[in-house]
């Protein structure tokens, strides 16, 4: 996990995109690229418009594997109202070969980047959500606007994952 | 109307003191009093560790947590170098997934020079509100707490550590100066609590 950047906590997360990050890259098997704090925010600012689901995950957390095939289903159901998913991987980088056999395993219906190596990780915690302590998995809700609505620690079904996605997508 | 009042403004100052407890030390404070047996069945406890070192490193840790395990290497060596000059390091496991066994050969494994302990129903992380791992908590001989959070800001790349906050801290505390930054927030797996 490459938590790097120091964020205002009144300020919106940023994220950096590296230049082999395409931009709404797509879903399916492997890794569409690498994100800082910089690029996480830029990549979230890109779906302006949709409700933006940000799921945090790493192959070493069980919950996380439990959650994909949900994720993958709420992508899937809301896409054509407004919905996108965007997955991210905190594994090291030398698990990347675990990161890139558990998506071609999982073929979920979003894209997901990883977490840039290296970097201050406490800071990258604090720009994603200041109330996170790195704890996986972890989600966070973005409006149609933008703006940050909410942040869900831990497992979630697909009904409570559902349920806080519909009241941003009215 | 008067007892309903009452009631709730009884109500609300034991929610209060509810939250304060829950709350776990502050930098400065007293650090709360514990005795837990070591997996190789020795007492230890933190008053008594306190009293006879310059500062004690409680460290909640755990054995199946990549943040934690990132830091394993830091942790033997730092409590290796630190505890020739005084300063003792405590591991606590107080995962309900890890028994004493895992914690045992883990330790074996990478080498841990310092005592490690299991935390039954996870009492003392409660005491301390630890909620991450790896997650630290200094004490002085005082038994105040001087040091809360994590062990540096680098998990990933030990050799590109920008900010060695545990370890500034007991450089700081071996020099009798104040810690500059004293509170930094601890980050990693969430402590498995029953």
């Amino acid at each position: 996990m490459d938590f790097g950047l120091k964020i205002s906590r009144v300020s919106a997360p940023v994220l950096f995109l590296t230049a082999a990050l395409l931009p709404g890259a797509g879903s399916g098997s492997g890794i569409s690229g690498e994100v800082d704090a910089k690029g996480l925010a830029r990549r979230i600012a890109q779906e302006k418009g949709r409700v933006v689901l940000v799921n945090f995950w790493a192959t070493w957390c069980a919950p996380c594997r439990d959650e994909f095939p949900d994720l993958s289903r709420l992508q899937r159901k809301y896409e054509s109202r407004g919905l996108r998913v965007l997955g991210v991987s905190t594994d090291l980088g030398s698990q990347m070969p675990a990161v890139e056999k558990l998506l071609a395993d999982l073929k979920p219906s979003f894209p997901n980047y990883r977490k840039t190596t290296g970097g201050d990780d406490g800071q990258f915690i604090d720009a994603v959500d200041p109330s996170w302590g790195g704890e996986l998995p972890f989600s966070v809700l973005y409006a149609r606007d933008g703006k940050k609505a909410r942040v869900l620690s831990g497992q979630h079904t697909f009904q409570q994952y559902e349920r806080e996605i519909l009241k941003l997508l009215k | 109307m008067r007892s309903v009042r009452t009631f709730l403004v009884l109500a609300g100052a034991l929610a209060l003191s509810g939250t304060l407890l829950a709350a776990g030390p502050q930098v400065g404070g007293a650090a709360p009093a514990f005795t837990l047996t070591t997996v190789d069945g020795k007492t230890f406890s933190l008053a008594d560790a306190a009293r006879t070192h310059k500062a004690v490193v409680v460290m909640f840790i755990a054995t199946k947590c990549p943040y934690s395990n990132a830091y394993n290497d830091r942790m033997r060596d730092m409590a290796a170098a630190y505890e020739k000059r005084g300063i003792v390091f405590a591991g606590i496991n107080s995962n309900k997934t890890e028994p004493a066994e895992e914690v045992i050969a883990h330790a074996k494994q990478h080498g841990f020079g310092f005592s490690l302990m299991k935390d039954p129903d996870n009492k003392v992380a409660d005491l301390y509100d630890a909620r991450h791992t790896p997650e630290i908590f200094v004490v002085d001989p005082d038994g105040k707490v001087r040091y809360h959070g994590r062990i540096d800001e680098n998990y990933e790349e030990p050799a590109k550590v920008a900010s060695p906050d545990l370890k500034n801290a007991l450089d700081a505390l071996l020099a009798g100066k104040p810690v500059a930054k004293a509170e930094t927030k601890a980050f990693g797996c969430s402590i498995k609590r029953v």
